[in-house]
Order: C-alpha cells, then sequence, then structure tokens
C-alpha cells in the first residue's frame, strides 16, 4: 500500500518536471535497468577512450537529458536508439534523469 | 614466549632499561600478544622501519606514520606531517591504534554460531568452510527471496566499494550506508539548497555559528584543529548547544539552546538580516532564487518571537546577527555533520543552509566552499540485471525524498521486520555495528531474529558481529592493501591517500576484498574481483599521474585545484539553477518550499530530553573497548543538571535507572550544570551486549537501547533527539 | 660533541590552543610503555559552565633546574643531565618513592612493575633520533612548542622574548621549571608543597641546601 502511494508520488514529482516527454504510459521507468541497459547499450562508445564522449548521468542536467532523449532522431548514433525498446528507452531515460548533474540523487563520483 | 617479548624489547637501542622494562611488562598483560610476535627463525631482521599510512580509528584518515621495530611490531604511531588534511596531527584515537592492532579481543578465525542468537557460542571455521558455506546460504536466499532478500550495510571504509560492487553483482540493490544513521538530512538540506554539500573554510572564517555540532569533540579534520587556528586569530565562535560541550567551554558565548529550536534561531537571524538590509544584496539578486518569497515568509519570525522559542534573549539573536553580517562574507553559520536529529531536521538545516546564502559567503573565503574535484577513476564494471528483482529498494518511498545510494537503516529495519514490500532473509555487514548506532536496540535485534542468515565481517566481536550467524575475521588499517581514496580538507587540501600493509595481517584475518572475491567465484560471479590491488589502484590513479610517486614519497597525494570562485558564471546544480531559498522540488512533493518552524514536541512533565553526542576518545561502538581509550573513558555515566537531581534526590556517583517508551539502562550519574535542567545526556558505545568486547563488557549503559527510532520525514534519517526519558535513582 | 654548547630543552604551552583531546597523553603512554593507571603527562582545567572561558592546561615533567626529587633521592638515582633534562637511573632506583612526593607538580609514578620511579624525560630516545616528544609533535592545535633555550634561533628562545609567558611554581619555593606558559594562563591549585612519603612536611631549606651544594 506504502509503495504504490509511493510510485504516484514519485510520478508527480519527477514526470511532473517533464512533461511532454515520452510518457505516454503514466508509468516511470526502472532506473536500475535503464543503469543496466545503459551500460550494455551506451557505454561501449561513450566511454573513457571510446568513439564518444565519455557519460554518466551526472554529464547533463535534468532538461538536457529530456532534450537528448525527445530529439534522438538527430543524434549520430540514432540507429543505436532505434535497436532500443520504448521500454529501454525509458528506462534509461530514468535512470540518466534521476540521477542528473542537477537531480535531487546525483550518483556520487568515485 | 614472555622471554622472546622481553628480547624483542630490550633490542631496541633507543630506548632506556626503564622504559625497555614497563614495555616488556605492559605488552606481557595480553598474553595473544606472544603469538603475534612473529617467531624467531621466520623474522629476517631488517632494522626498524617508517611506514606511511592512513587513520581509520574515525572516519576521518589522518595522515600517520607507523614505526615499525627491527622484528616487525609496530611500536608507536606518529602523526605525518606532510598530511595537510589533518594538520600533521593524531588525536587520542589515532594514538591509541597500535592497540586494536595488538588486541587481545580481536576476531583470529572465521566463526560459525552454534547456539541461540547472543548466546556467545561459536564453532571454529576453516576459511574454506567458511566461504562455501555463506555462498550457498547467499545463493538459497537468492533463488527464494530473490536477490534482493539480501541487504548489505557497510560502513565507511576504503573498501566498503568492493562490498558495494558485491552486491551490486551478486543483484541486490539493497544497500545501506552507515550515512543515515548520521548526517543524510544535513546533505539533503544543503544540496537542495545549493545544489551541492559545501565544505566549510573554517580557518579563514572570522564569525562562525555552531548549532548541532561540537567540533573539539567530535573531531573533523581538518575543520577541528581550523576552528582553534581562527579562535586565535581572533575570530568569533558562537556555540548554541544544551550542553556545555568542550566546544561551547572554549568559545566566545555559549547559549544553552533549547532543543529542537534551532530553526526558531535562524529564522530570526535571517529575519533581522532582511529587515535591517544586512544581508548581501547583490549576491542575493544575483545568485539566489525566491527571496522575494521568502522575505515575507520570514517576517513572522521576529526575534522577540523566537525568545520564547529557543530561550536566547531577542538582543542577543539581533545582536548576534548584526556581528555575523558585519564579518561576511568570511561568516557562516556551520553545516554541521551529524544531524540525525529531529523529524524535521532537513528543514532545520535549510534554516542554516539560508542564513549562509544570505550573508553571501558562498565560494568565498571564510564562507562555504566546493569539494575540489579530484580526477580518480572508478574502474568499470557491468553488472549483471535479475529480471526476477522486484522494482525498487526495501526502503523506497517511505520518506519524502531519500537517498537512493544512501537509504535508511530506520525503514529498512521496519520493512525487514514487516517483510513488506517483499521479504529479506540475508544480511551482510562490513565494518559498521547498527547494533551500536541504530536507535531502538530491540528493533535491531527483532530484525536480526527474522534473518535466514547474517554474515558479519569485523575485526572484534561488535554488538553486530555478536548477533551474527557466521563472523569472519577482518585485518585492521595497518594490515592492509586498500584501493587509493579521495578526501576534502577544505583550505588545507584535496589530497588522495592509500593504505599499504604496515604488517602482514595477524591471525587468519582477510580483506574484506578478497572475502567477497571469493564469494563471488563461488556463486559464479568471479570475473567482477578478476584484479590485484595495484591493478585496481592504478586504474584509479589513470588521471593523476603524480599520485603514485607522491603517495610513495610522502604518504599523500595533494591535488592543486582552486578554491574560490569556481562558481563564477556557472549555474548551481539546482532546478532553478541558482541557490534556492524557495525550493521547487519540494513544492512538488508537498514540502514546505521555506522552512516553517515547528515547535519541537514538548517534554512532558516529569520528563527529560534525552541527546545523543560525542567524545574525542569514543567512535561510538568502534573504541569503547581500546586497553588505551577504555582508561580515559572506562564507562559512560548519565549526565543530570543538579536541580532536577535534588528534586529526584539523586547524589552524585548515585545509580540511575534510564527508561524511555522503548527501554530502560542503569548507569552512574554525574550531576553537573554541564546539561539543561531538561535535558540529560550520556555518551555512546556501552552497555554491550557482546562477551567477546572483554574490557567495556558490563561498563555503562547503552544509548541505542533507550533511544526511540523516529526519522528524518525528509531524507528518512534517523531521528534521535526525539526521545524522552524518566530517571530515577535504582 | 663534547665540545658543542649544551642544550638547554624546554616546553612552551599555549594554553589557549588546547582543546583537551588528549592526544599527547595517549601518545605518551605508547611512546613510552607507561602503564595502566599511571600516566607521564597530564591536561587541567578551569572549570565552571559561567564566566570566562575555560582553560585547558597541558603539563608534565617540568625538567627543573633546581629539583626537588633530584635533592631527595637517597641514592643519586635520579639527577640533572647537561642537557637540561632530568632523567632516571632505573639501575640505581631503589623504588622508595622520595622523588614521587617531593615533585611539585605530581610528574612522577613509582612503576609497579618495575618497582622504580618513572617521568616524563622528553622522550630522550626520540630527541636522540633527532625527533621531538612525542606529545609535541602529536598535538593537533601545536599547542607544546619544544626547543633548546640556548639557541638563540630557536622557537621557544624567540617565544621567551616575544611573548609573555609564566612559569607555574609550587607555593613554597621556586624548583625553576623549564615549562612556561601563555601568559593568560590562569593558575590552578595543581602546584603541589613538596613532601617526603606519608606526606611529611620538610623546611623549604631541605629541598633547597642539596641542590646549592650541587650547583
Amino acid at each position: 500500500m506504502f509503495k504504490k502511494g509511493a510510485i504516484i508520488f514519485l510520478a508527480v514529482l519527477l514526470v511532473g518536471v517533464y512533461i511532454g516527454l515520452v510518457l505516454a504510459a503514466e508509468k516511470k521507468g526502472n532506473d536500475r535497468k535503464g543503469k543496466y541497459l545503459f551500460r550494455k547499450n551506451c557505454r561501449s562508445c561513450h566511454v573513457e577512450g571510446g568513439s564518444a564522449k565519455e557519460l554518466s548521468p551526472v554529464s547533463k542536467t535534468q532538461a538536457e537529458w529530456e532534450k537528448a532523449f525527445k530529439e534522438y532522431e538527430s543524434l549520430s548514433c540514432k540507429d543505436e536508439w532505434r535497436k532500443l525498446s520504448d521500454q529501454d528507452r525509458l528506462d534509461i531515460f530514468t535512470y540518466l534523469h534521476e540521477h542528473a548533474y542537477d537531480s535531487p540523487s546525483p550518483i556520487k563520483c568515485s | 614466549m614472555a622471554k622472546r617479548s622481553q628480547r624483542a624489547v630490550s633490542r631496541r637501542g633507543f630506548l632506556k632499561a626503564s622504559t625497555a622494562a614497563a614495555a616488556a611488562v605492559s605488552l606481557g598483560r595480553g598474553k595473544v600478544l606472544h603469538a603475534l610476535v612473529p617467531a624467531g627463525k621466520a623474522t629476517p631482521r631488517t632494522g626498524p622501519k617508517d611506514v606511511y599510512s592512513a587513520c581509520d580509528m574515525c572516519f576521518n584518515k589522518c595522515g600517520l606514520i607507523a614505526r615499525v621495530d627491527d622484528l616487525g611490531v609496530v611500536r608507536k604511531l606518529d602523526p605525518n606531517p606532510k598530511f595537510h588534511k589533518s594538520r600533521g596531527m593524531l588525536c587520542a584515537r589515532g594514538n591509541a591504534g597500535v592497540r586494536q592492532l595488538y588486541d587481545p579481543d580481536r576476531l583470529k578465525y572465521p566463526l560459525l554460531r552454534k547456539g541461540k542468537r547472543g548466546e556467545g557460542r561459536w564453532q571454529r571455521l576453516s576459511w574454506d568452510q567458511a566461504l562455501d558455506y555463506a555462498a550457498e546460504k547467499l545463493q538459497a536466499i537468492g533463488e527464494k527471496y530473490t536477490r534482493c532478500g539480501v541487504l548489505f550495510m557497510a560502513g565507511t571504509d576504503l573498501q566498503s566499494q568492493f562490498v558495494h560492487r558485491f552486491a551490486e553483482v551478486f543483484g541486490s540493490y539493497n544497500v545501506i550506508s552507515h550515512e543515515s544513521n548520521c548526517l543524510l538530512s544535513r546533505n539533503r538540506a544543503f544540496l537542495d539548497t545549493f545544489g551541492e554539500v559545501p565544505v566549510p573554510d573554517v580557518l579563514n572564517c572570522k564569525y562562525l555559528i555552531m548549532a548541532g555540532a561540537n567540533r573539539f569533540e567530535a573531531l573533523v579534520t581538518p575543520d577541528s584543529i581550523d576552528l582553534m587556528t581562527a579562535l586565535k586569530k581572533g575570530s568569533k565562535l558562537v556555540v548554541l548547544d544544551p550542553r556545555f560541550t568542550k566546544t561551547a567551554a572554549l568559545a566566545t558565548e555559549w547559549h544553552p539552546i533549547r532543543p529542537g529550536t534551532d530553526m526558531a534561531f535562524f529564522l530570526a537571524v535571517a529575519h533581522v538580516l532582511i529587515e535591517e538590509g544586512l544581508y548581501d544584496k547583490a549576491f542575493v539578486a544575483q545568485k539566489t532564487f525566491g527571496f522575494e518569497r521568502l522575505a515575507p515568509h520570514i517576517r513572522q519570525y521576529p526575534p522577540e518571537w523566537a525568545e520564547k522559542e529557543c530561550e536566547i534573549p531577542a538582543a542577543h539573536i539581533r545582536r548576534i546577527a548584526r556581528e555575523l553580517a558585519a564579518a561576511a562574507p568570511a561568516a557562516m553559520v556551520y553545516p554541521g555533520r551529524r544531524s540525525s536529529d529531529y523529524e524535521n531536521s532537513t528543514q532545520i538545516r535549510r534554516a542554516f543552509a539560508i542564513v549562509n546564502a544570505l550573508l553571501g559567503n558562498w565560494d568565498r573565503p571564510g564562507g562555504l566552499t566546493v569539494a575540489r574535484k579530484v580526477p580518480l577513476k572508478k574502474p568499470p564494471y557491468d553488472a549483471p540485471f535479475y529480471e526476477d528483482n522486484p522494482d525498487g529498494r526495501i526502503d523506497e518511498g517511505r520518506s519524502l525524498m531519500m537517498f537512493g545510494e544512501e537509504g535508511s537503516f530506520k525503514h529498512a529495519r521496519d520493512a525487514v521486520i514487516e517483510g513488506k514490500p517483499y521479504p529479506v532473509k540475508g544480511f551482510f555487514t562490513y565494518k559498521t555495528n547498527p547494533m551500536q548506532t541504530g536507535a531502538n536496540r530491540k528493533k535491531t535485534v527483532r530484525m536480526i531474529e527474522t534473518l535466514d542468515f547474517m554474515l558479519t565481517v569485523d575485526i572484534a566481536m561488535s554488538d553486530t558481529a555478536w548477533m551474527a550467524d557466521l563472523v569472519l575475521p577482518a585485518p585492521s588499517y595497518l594490515e592492509r592493501r586498500d584501493p587509493v581514496s579521495a578526501l576534502q580538507g577544505a583550505s588545507a587540501c584535496a589530497c588522495v591517500i592509500t593504505r599499504d600493509p604496515v604488517v602482514k595481517p595477524l591471525f587468519e584475518a582477510k580483506p574484506v576484498v578478497w572475502i567477497v572475491g571469493e564469494l563471488a567465484k563461488r556463486l559464479g560471479l568471479g570475473e567482477f574481483f578478476d584484479f590485484t590491488m595495484d591493478a585496481y589502484r592504478k586504474a584509479q590513479l589513470k588521471k593523476l599521474p603524480g599520485a603514485e610517486a607522491a603517495l610513495k614519497k610522502d604518504g599523500v597525494y595533494h591535488h592543486p585545484g582552486k578554491l574560490y570562485g569556481v562558481y563564477e558564471g556557472k549555474p548551481f546544480k539546482t532546478l532553478s539553477k541558482k541557490i534556492e531559498l524557495y525550493n521547487q522540488r519540494y513544492e512538488k512533493a508537498g514540502i514546505d518550499p521555506m522552512p516553517v518552524y515547528r515547535p519541537p514536541k514538548p517534554v512532558p512533565d516529569g520528563h527529560f530530553r534525552l541527546v545523543v553526542g560525542r567524545s574525542a576518545y569514543i567512535t561510538q561502538g568502534s573504541t569503547t573497548n581500546n586497553v588505551l581509550l577504555h582508561e580515559l573513558v572506562p564507562e559512560n555515566t548519565l549526565w543530570l543538571h543538579p536541580k532536577p537531581a535534588r528534586r529526584l534526590g539523586i547524589r552524585p556517583g548515585d545509580w540511575v535507572v534510564v527508561s524511555s517508551n522503548v527501554g530502560t539502562q542503569r548507569l552512574k550519574v554525574r550531576v553537573t550544570e554541564e546539561t539543561r535542567e531538561d535535558t540529560v545526556y550520556m555518551d555512546s558505545g556501552f552497555g554491550v551486549l557482546s562477551k567477546g568486547l572483554t574490557r567495556v563488557f558490563g561498563k555503562g549503559a547503552s544509548i541505542v537501547e533507550i533511544l526511540e527510532d523516529f526519522n528524518d520525514e525528509i531524507s528518512g534519517n534517523m531521528a534521535m533527539h526525539e526521545t524522552f526519558v524518566t530517571v530515577k535513582r535504582g | 660533541m663534547k665540545s658543542k654548547p649544551h642544550k638547554k630543552y624546554a616546553i612552551v604551552i599555549d594554553t589557549f590552543k588546547c582543546f583537551d583531546c588528549k592526544a599527547c597523553m595517549i601518545a605518551c603512554k605508547v611512546e613510552n610503555n607507561v602503564p595502566e593507571g599511571f600516566w607521564r603527562n597530564w591536561v587541567r582545567h578551569t572549570g565552571g559552565v559561567k564566566g570566562r572561558r575555560t582553560q585547558f592546561q597541558p603539563g608534565q615533567c617540568m625538567q627543573c633546574d633546581a629539583p626537588s626529587c633530584v635533592a631527595a633521592c637517597p641514592v643519586g638515582a635520579t639527577y640533572k643531565q647537561e642537557d637540561g633534562l632530568v632523567v632516571i637511573d632505573p639501575a640505581k632506583c631503589i623504588g622508595c618513592g622520595n622523588c614521587v612526593t617531593a615533585c611539585p607538580y605530581g610528574a612522577r609514578y613509582r612503576n609497579p612493575l618495575s618497582h622504580t620511579a618513572d617521568k616524563c624525560d622528553f622522550c630522550e630516545h626520540r630527541l636522540k633520533r633527532g625527533e621531538e616528544p612525542a606529545c609535541v609533535i602529536t598535538c593537533p592545535t601545536k599547542a607544546r612548542i619544544f626547543g633548546d633555550l640556548n639557541d638563540p634561533e630557536s622557537r621557544v628562545s624567540r617565544l621567551m622574548k616575544e611573548e609573555r609567558l609564566v612559569q607555574v611554581i609550587n607555593p613554597v619555593f621556586d624548583t625553576r621549571p623549564n615549562i612556561y606558559y601563555w601568559a593568560g594562563t590562569r593558575l590552578l591549585d595543581w602546584p603541589k608543597i613538596p613532601t617526603l612519603p606519608g606526606g611529611v612536611h620538610m623546611p623549604k631549606a631541605f629541598w633547597k641546601t642539596p641542590m646549592e651544594e650541587r650547583t
């Protein structure tokens, strides 16, 4: 019971900030799954010494992550994005967004 | 055996005969020690040597030099004069570290519980037996309850990251830190105001208000030392504390504030700053968000109102606010550290943060500075994902804005007991002692009693280890090879430290990185621990080419970096990109966007408020059994003001019974004017259950047995000043 | 070595800076293997929640120039060295305890294990290695400043010239201690009148005469 309340609350808290984004469903993604999918699908290139700029949730602000996910078709790696399901993208978004540079829970650097 | 030890001592050329004689006998106290002196044939005499390390007697990690004699015995720990963060010092606990290493009470080999929990009957296991057993148990819990069915808790330690790594690859995100018993509400408040948790520049501060902090007893380096240096230079220190702590004793002025009313004081200070136009107008206009809402909000909180709440005369509040403004921006409300006090602690600390914002001290000398970036790398790994795991952490959603990576001990414990939202049946603890730090000890016991399997890695039979199923012996900090770690030392430095073994691990002690690596192997996850510590460190230091050589040469690497003006032209890490006097996220979450005063629950008739505090000779439950520190504080006492003592017929030195809604303890009283009439206090770390702590067992009382477990509504931090107790002779 | 001028070791203590962390006490205890229940140094303090700022006053053997403990020793086991240190030769010490009660500062104790007198010697073994005493280096705020008064460039010599310093002198006579305190140090009642074991008080001349003979 408590948990249900929590989900609604978090939806208000986090989703409320970026209305108009991907969220047709009133469900937030799974940030833990998102972390896994991010590492699996994105970090192979977005890693130090990789073929693209190193990325972690704190690389961008929440607004910047929103923009990136809205406009991924304009990114050079759009083909990689297309391979992901909507749910996968939502999970990855949730992970990055919830722990963004200006989020209430930024990931800790080492 | 005794002969061997005496010979060892008499070889020390620099010791005079008199002290050598004393040495032999005093070392002889613990019979175990003889076994620690390496056997003759295996002892190549290399001559005495000095080895750098970092202290681990509390969380500060001060630099030290271990003086090792030619038999490989650590004789003394001296401070590392090149270590800026600790200003080249080592405190009483740091000096007593050698007796943690050579403590006869240390855990010596793996132990399996044989009797009932807490009964103290153990069976010695080989490491293979212990690890096989643990892996089997973890696997079984993972299969039956999902892998999130194992809760992990690791304290502040350089190797805790490996416990976290193990938890993640094993598949549990139920990892809680010790911090939710300590400072999360402070972090929450400052993060939600400034976008990050500041590092106070105490050294250059001219006027400092310290509330809910006790820097001359709860030592934080370099703050504690810098505070004295600043005072010597003429800086002013105002202390608000219901107790006459040593910080109060050494302050410019001390105000025995009514507990729980700090917010009233700081709202009134903000009131004066705004009303009299004393705030930094340019700074506020440029860098803050919501001033136009704060100004009318604060009008309801004049000093004359605050006086009735906090019992500090309005004239003083006004004067202090003016003095603070006159010294700004080299003036501050010290953010503090442990803030596990009240149910609205985050909001209380938000009031601290807002006054700092009005003073315009952010990013300026003598104000609140920013942690300097040290580009340490965290070697990456790709943890597997377990599809059958539940969606969230076990403690998720139990407070309004929790930190996902820290969790809340209080909420996690409740969740385990309730089995909701899902069952957790395993518990892995390392270098943390919730039985001694988590308020409401009976509840911790109850939680542990619901478990299928509890594993504790520790160096001594702590109260937490005492309750476990399997206890694995870890080496002390002087016997370990650790990863590197970055530390923030305000104006002193940002630095990098590490540890190499000063001596080989004693007994069968094994570092936790090895333990989790062995468990991972047995669980088919060996690839995640397939590295040597040297390789790991090299990867961490990839971006710091000079660090390795500096660590070797000086025992520390100081990383250069700008301290002030870092935020010039840079947005703050908040929603508004400014300092949030008014927090919009709070508003959306139904939290007061600006601190609204709520008086503390009144102390009921015939009761006292029990407060928590620190002594410079005690690190919670981990040092009270140390032979040297035990001599300084052999037991704790209840601080009680003479007036209520008289009323209750209690004379100095009497035994008293202290009772709350959750527990009762008996200890000796210290009748003293050093606490308010409505407030009582006792040190933590006593009243232990573990008979494996032979020196401190049976001494004093346990404060966590009496403390009730309230929590900060926003962060989920424990709230330990909400407990009322009765006191009677007995 | 002998041709060099003698040293005169001294410590200047800034009581303003001490916050009673007791690092010096534990450092000393480990460095010198002081048995449980005894200390070679201490931190005393002014009390009271009202009035002035509390003062914590560290102390230890003052390496007096006119040491009553030396005067009280019947066998010459304790003596003053050329470098100013008052030391004990445990081979000669008979453990009578005269020196323990003779010290006006309570700086001595009888080691219950070796049955000989013991006290602070400014960590003489460390000085020989070119290191400062354990209590001095470990102090967070460096409230103790150690040095050679015969070296005009030393910090202690400069402090003697530049600062107003005081000494803690026992009420009966001046043993000429070599520990100096910051002038703001408030007098506590911790210097005691030296006695013989059993609290036998002796006239001032009893303590003074042997020293004068010696010098």
